[in-house]
């Protein structure tokens, strides 16, 4: 039986294609496509599908440096198309053209062998049936996730000790692990409760360092859990108030510069995204934004190296 | 929680030496902004052995400190942990002040 094409993956050559065969393995309804310098030919041929289409990836290896204007073409051909752009570690590409191209969807092959770095098969699962990424799907079944919910900035060393007391044990990696993990859960509950925060003309309502309260209607909430090889964070708030192109303009200024300016917007979303191994953002408008992601307890990622990220903009489903 | 507090060299010295001690966030923003004003060499250490976990605020808040102190003096680093070195490399903290590994490193006064 023919099988709907949903994602097609574009390659630079055959070598390119062989790299990713056992990592893309799995992926149903996959149309490879290897350019071999006839980039018209490769496009036509996504023209063909573009109607079932719900997922390009391209191989850093074609894009941007090689062909800097392929994301442009790709959705001239595919008009609305969500791209994922796939990198290995040790050729991952700048940030800006992606900035430029707004293509949200990265993510980081090891070569090192390392084992779950990114399962590029749920991640592309998950982009096809547009869902946002949940904390429990990259944790063992069966993992308790603990949630809290903030009532105020006075929480916050409290649930930073709640999330060091799940990563018991003795070690040079558990103690990086806590480590890290107290520095995320700063950052995010940092995030949620000064940057969040917007009045009517988008100004912050709360200055940081300064002890406050929750609002009436406000919902921040803090939810983490280990598996005890990965710890995953996830940080809601109600205000849906980042924008993802934002996410995406901090992340290249704070990588692009090595920024050393003092007031760098963004550093502390920077952060996040550089401690976890995979970053997600995904953010409803004017209704709920969720930043999380998981990272590993013995990581080989080198620290100075880029990580995946992905940051989506749904539209809060209304329950039947 | 424990706040940043800060130790200095107190007996007369060829260099200044400022120990942090605790957690650097917003709250800092006091001592960090009046330290410059206290660097009356040309060599500062600061001594991170005891400090705790730095955010991005902190690090803002230390980035504009090393840059108020770089006209006048040269920066080092001591005592820096792996989770140190590696947010302060991700930074730029670097950019503005060396480390220095610990057979290369002087007794602190005071």
């Amino acid at each position: 039986m023919h099988q709907m094409q949903t994602v097609a993956v574009l390659y630079l050559d055959e070598d390119d294609r062989k790299l990713w065969e056992a990592t893309l393995d799995g992926v149903p309804g996959l149309l490879s496509i290897t350019v071999d310098r006839n980039l018209t030919v490769s496009l036509d041929r996504l023209r063909r599908v573009q109607s079932t289409l719900r997922l390009v990836i391209l191989s850093a290896r074609l894009y941007p440096e090689e062909h800097p204007g392929l994301a442009e073409r790709v959705r001239e051909a595919c008009p609305g198309i969500e791209l994922l752009l796939i990198s290995s570690e040790n050729s991952s590409p700048p940030l800006k053209p992606l900035f430029t191209d707004d293509i949200r969807h990265l993510a980081i092959n090891s070569e090192k062998g390392q084992p779950n770095r990114e399962h590029l098969p749920s991640v592309v699962s998950m982009l096809v049936d547009r869902r946002p990424w949940e904390i429990g799907s990259c944790l063992k079944q069966g993992t308790k996730v603990h949630s809290y919910q903030l009532d105020s900035s006075e929480d916050k060393e409290s649930l930073i000790g709640a999330l060091e007391a799940v990563l018991t044990g003795e070690g040079e990696e558990l103690d990086m692990l806590r480590q890290k993990g107290a520095l995320l859960a700063d950052e995010l509950l940092e995030n949620a409760m000064y940057n969040a925060p917007r009045g009517s003309y988008g100004d912050r309502l709360f200055k940081k360092g300064e002890k406050r309260e929750m609002l009436p209607h406000e919902r921040i909430v803090f939810s983490f859990g280990f598996d005890g090889e990965t710890l995953a964070l996830k940080l809601t708030d109600n205000w849906g108030s980042l924008e993802p192109d934002v996410v995406l303009e901090y992340l290249a200024r704070n990588q692009e510069d090595g920024s050393s300016a003092d007031d760098a917007g963004g550093r502390g979303l920077f952060i996040i995204w550089r401690f976890l191994d995979q970053f997600h953002v995904n953010v409803q408008p004017g209704q709920q934004t969720a930043v999380g992601g998981h990272l590993q307890l013995c990581s080989r990622l080198d620290p100075e190296s880029p990580r995946g990220f992905h940051i989506t903009k749904h539209k809060k489903e209304i329950a039947a | 929680m424990n706040r940043l507090s800060l130790a200095s060299n107190e007996v007369p010295a060829q260099h200044d030496y400022f120990a942090f001690e605790g957690t650097i966030d917003a709250q800092s923003e006091g001592l960090l902004k009046e330290l410059p004003s206290k660097v009356r060499h040309p060599l500062v250490r600061f001594d991170f052995t005891r400090a705790g976990r730095i955010n991005s605020m902190g690090i803002a808040l230390l980035l504009r400190c090393f840059k108020d102190i770089g006209g006048k003096a040269e920066i080092r680093l001591e005592g820096l942990t792996p989770m140190h070195t590696m947010l302060f490399k991700m930074t730029g903290i670097f950019l503005l002040a060396s480390p220095v590994q610990g057979s290369d490193r002087k007794e602190g006064a005071a």
